[in-house]
């Protein structure tokens, strides 16, 4: 790490120049792949800030800020969005100041993240409702990491902070699709795929946990269902099982169901799919608990249930965490093919404004912008998911 | 809505109807209207099969490449790989396909002010043309031969190796395999009666107006987009396989090899790499597994892949049951084979040097 190293004393001149001999030219070789890395970064410097300062023309999605996030939502229900984000702000503040500490680095992206919310969501009368994350945030932050912690009350609060956690999605759906909101069929843009995303994620976990422990169990049955339906979800693409939502579902469900709307297939396709792979990761942990740990328990009389719960899952989770989390960022990419079934998801609303007159050339701006997008969310996941090993300490035993 | 269709059984027989529409034309293949849907389905899995063989090899390139390239003293370097990895995975490879397609490949200039070399080589939003050869009367003994050739050519190269191997005398291993190789094919090439003809590519502007190109290998802007994006995404987590494997090595294997003088180009290549292949080969075909399933995003772009034709076929026939099923026989074979092939590689692997 950055701050383990000596301090270096020399005037900077010197260090720099030590620096850029250590670094750059060590040897005839790296000197030469120093000149050539150079040249074509150079160029290709060059071109990309011509490309973001002169030639891009980011109008299309200024205009186009409520289609991309929202998609067809109608105007009225936009209220919707704020009170699930203001929640999920607080109990993300309140998780860093209970459990985590904000670094100085964790700092500059968390407000550059919130820079870039700020650039896309925000228009007008929005500006003031926005300063609402930030400032629940940091108001929560603030409570727990000097108030709460460590405190008399610390119990409580990390209660608090992981029932918080618990009900954060759920919240979202509720407040989002309840109380006369919006048919699934009218949510679209980026606000889809986060609802996809999560919705998979809230019921993928549970499922690929319990299609692992049947993996894993001694049901004969039990066992050869669960490995079919794993290795058979497993064996063909995600495109592929989408349009099988898509055209082969009508024909099994019965005819109460068979028109269910596109989107609430789409998730159900997403949960299974999810669960298949979440399920081989589980049976990785599982394998990985060592065999005395179930002995122990047995011998002071726990039950098969109780040993399962209590023993067996905290361990086999605690070590499949990374894996998880990667497959939870493939979950976040991956919602993007909704757009082959005709899904109005964020990539779709992107394509649509394309065909709008006056932007149909400015097919770069609007896919770059849309890479950005997903990448911040993929990015933080993963350098969360990092923080979270060194936390808790995974491959440190 | 899609209605209940007719009829839920396996029956394939539909499969035999002529297909009713048109694909693109591919390298070496025929194809129009009136051919069977077998015929087309087939067409589609070998354009699936040019996807996952070409970028299976550029992003094992790639991704070595790069993960070495993350480890490399040179800061700049180093740099550099670290920001296209942490970039590429983190993005939707659908995004990323959509960027090369719609932004890059169709934004090439037309037919007619595209750039071309020697009036064979051309590139313009149409596609990338290389000169081709045609194939006639006895081709398909040619091709035989030459496969035989390959596999004459590996067991002369192999028997010289165990020669170098048992006395130490430097054999040529490499030399005397091309030489009975090239051999087999002129000789094959002679004796089936000159069976190929070259094939250039020409500009051809009709009375309407509209050009297009005739002749010669056209690669299309669907299926450069398409490797571009799978080549780059998947480089960028061999790399991070190939980093981590490299890093699991004792350092002493690194001190050992300078110690012995050798450059840092035999470090790597007849030190370093060959141990990490040990635990780089069973993630590795995770990976190749992952490409082989994300090939079929090239639908999104209407590259003729195997999905592409199926739902074509599926549209055209109402039939969805049986021809998702086949779609998914036809992934599991493919993932079959190469998990076969993968398993066989891991296990020469581990057997060296023990």
């Amino acid at each position: 790490m950055a701050d383990a190293r000596p301090i270096d004393g020399r005037p900077f001149g010197k260090r720099a120049r030590s620096w850029t001999h250590d670094n750059l030219f060590s040897s005839r070789f790296n000197s030469g792949l120093t000149v050539v890395t150079v040249a074509i970064l150079g160029a290709g410097l060059f071109a990309a800030t011509r490309f973001i300062v002169s030639s891009a023309d980011w109008e299309v999605i200024e205009v186009n800020r409520r289609l991309i996030t929202l998609g067809r939502l109608p105007a009225e229900d936009g209220w919707r969005m704020w009170p699930p984000l203001y929640f999920a702000a607080a109990t993300a503040g309140w998780a860093f100041g209970m459990w985590g500490k904000l670094s100085r680095r964790d700092l500059v992206w968390l407000v550059a993240a919130m820079a870039f919310m700020f650039l896309v969501l925000v228009e007008g009368a929005n500006a003031l409702r926005f300063a609402g994350v930030p400032a629940l945030f940091a108001g929560a932050y603030v409570a727990t990491a000097y108030g709460l912690r460590d405190s008399r009350y610390d119990f409580i609060g990390r209660q608090v902070g992981i029932a918080a956690a618990v009900v954060v999605i759920p919240l979202a759906v509720i407040t989002i699709g309840q109380f006369g909101g919006p048919p699934t069929r009218l949510w679209g843009g980026i606000m889809l795929n986060i609802m996809i995303a999560s919705i998979a994620i809230v019921f993928s976990i549970p499922l690929g946990i319990l299609l692992a422990l049947g993996r894993a169990g001694s049901l004969k049955t039990v066992k050869y269902a669960c490995i079919g339906f794993i290795e058979f979800v497993r064996a063909g693409p995600l495109i592929v099982w989408l349009f099988i939502g898509r055209f082969v579902a009508p024909d099994f469900l019965p005819e109460s169901l068979s028109d269910i709307d596109l989107v609430l297939r789409a998730m159900l396709v997403f949960t299974l799919f999810t669960a298949a792979y979440i399920a081989e990761i589980v049976r990785g942990g599982l394998q990985s608990v060592p065999p005395g740990q179930v002995e122990a328990a047995k011998a002071v009389g726990l039950g098969s249930v109780a040993t399962t719960v209590y023993i067996v899952l905290p361990q086999a989770l605690r070590a499949v965490i990374p894996a998880l989390v990667s497959q939870l960022i493939s979950l976040w990419k991956d919602t993007t093919l909704v757009t082959v079934i005709g899904v109005f998801d964020g990539l779709r609303a992107a394509e649509a404004t394309l065909t709008q007159p006056g932007f149909t050339d400015n097919a770069s701006e609007v896919f770059l912008f849309m890479a950005l997008a997903f990448w911040v969310g993929s990015f933080s996941m993963s350098r969360l998911s990092m923080r979270l090993e060194r936390n808790i300490g995974i491959g440190e035993r | 809505m899609v209605g209940k269709s007719q009829n839920v059984g396996l029956n394939l027989d539909y499969m035999q109807q002529s297909a009713g529409f048109s694909l693109s034309h591919q390298w070496l293949t025929d194809f129009d209207p009136t051919s069977t849907r077998t015929n087309a389905y087939l067409i589609g899995i070998l354009n699936t099969l040019r996807l996952i063989v070409v970028g299976i090899v550029l992003a094992t390139l790639l991704g070595t490449i790069m993960g070495v390239a993350r480890l490399s003293s040179n800061w700049l370097v180093s740099t550099i790989a670290t920001v296209y990895i942490e970039v590429i995975r983190n993005t939707p490879l659908l995004i990323q396909l959509f960027f090369w397609y719609f932004a890059v490949f169709l934004k090439l200039p037309e037919i007619l002010d595209g750039p071309s070399a020697f009036d064979t080589f051309f590139l313009s939003n149409r596609g990338f043309v290389l000169p081709s050869f045609t194939t006639g009367g006895l081709a398909w003994l040619f091709g035989l031969l030459l496969v035989a050739g390959a596999v004459a050519g590996l067991y002369v190269r192999h028997r010289q190796q165990k020669i170098e191997d048992a006395t130490g005398i430097p054999s040529h291993q490499n030399l005397y395999g091309l030489a009975t190789f090239l051999g087999i094919g002129l000789v094959a090439f002679v004796a089936t009666g000159l069976p190929l003809g070259s094939d250039f590519a020409d500009i051809v502007v009709s009375d309407t107006g509209v050009a297009r190109y005739e002749g010669g290998l056209v690669v299309t802007p669907e299926f450069t987009a398409v490797m571009v994006a799978l080549v780059l995404y998947t480089g960028s987590f061999i790399a991070e396989i190939v980093r981590g494997s490299i890093q699991a090595l004792p350092k002493g294997q690194t001190e050992a090899a300078m110690a012995i003088g050798l450059s840092q180009y035999q470090r790597m290549t007849l030190v370093i790499l060959p141990q990490a292949l040990r635990t780089i080969i069973p993630p590795l075909t995770n990976q190749y597994l992952n490409l082989t399933k994300n090939s079929s995003l090239a639908v999104t772009v209407a590259y003729a892949d195997l999905v592409f034709v199926g739902t074509l076929i599926n549209n055209k026939a109402g039939q969805p049951v049986p021809m998702f099923l086949v779609i998914l026989a036809t992934y599991m074979a493919m993932n079959y084979t190469i998990s076969v092939f993968m398993n066989y590689m891991n296990s020469r692997v581990q057997l060296v040097g023990r």
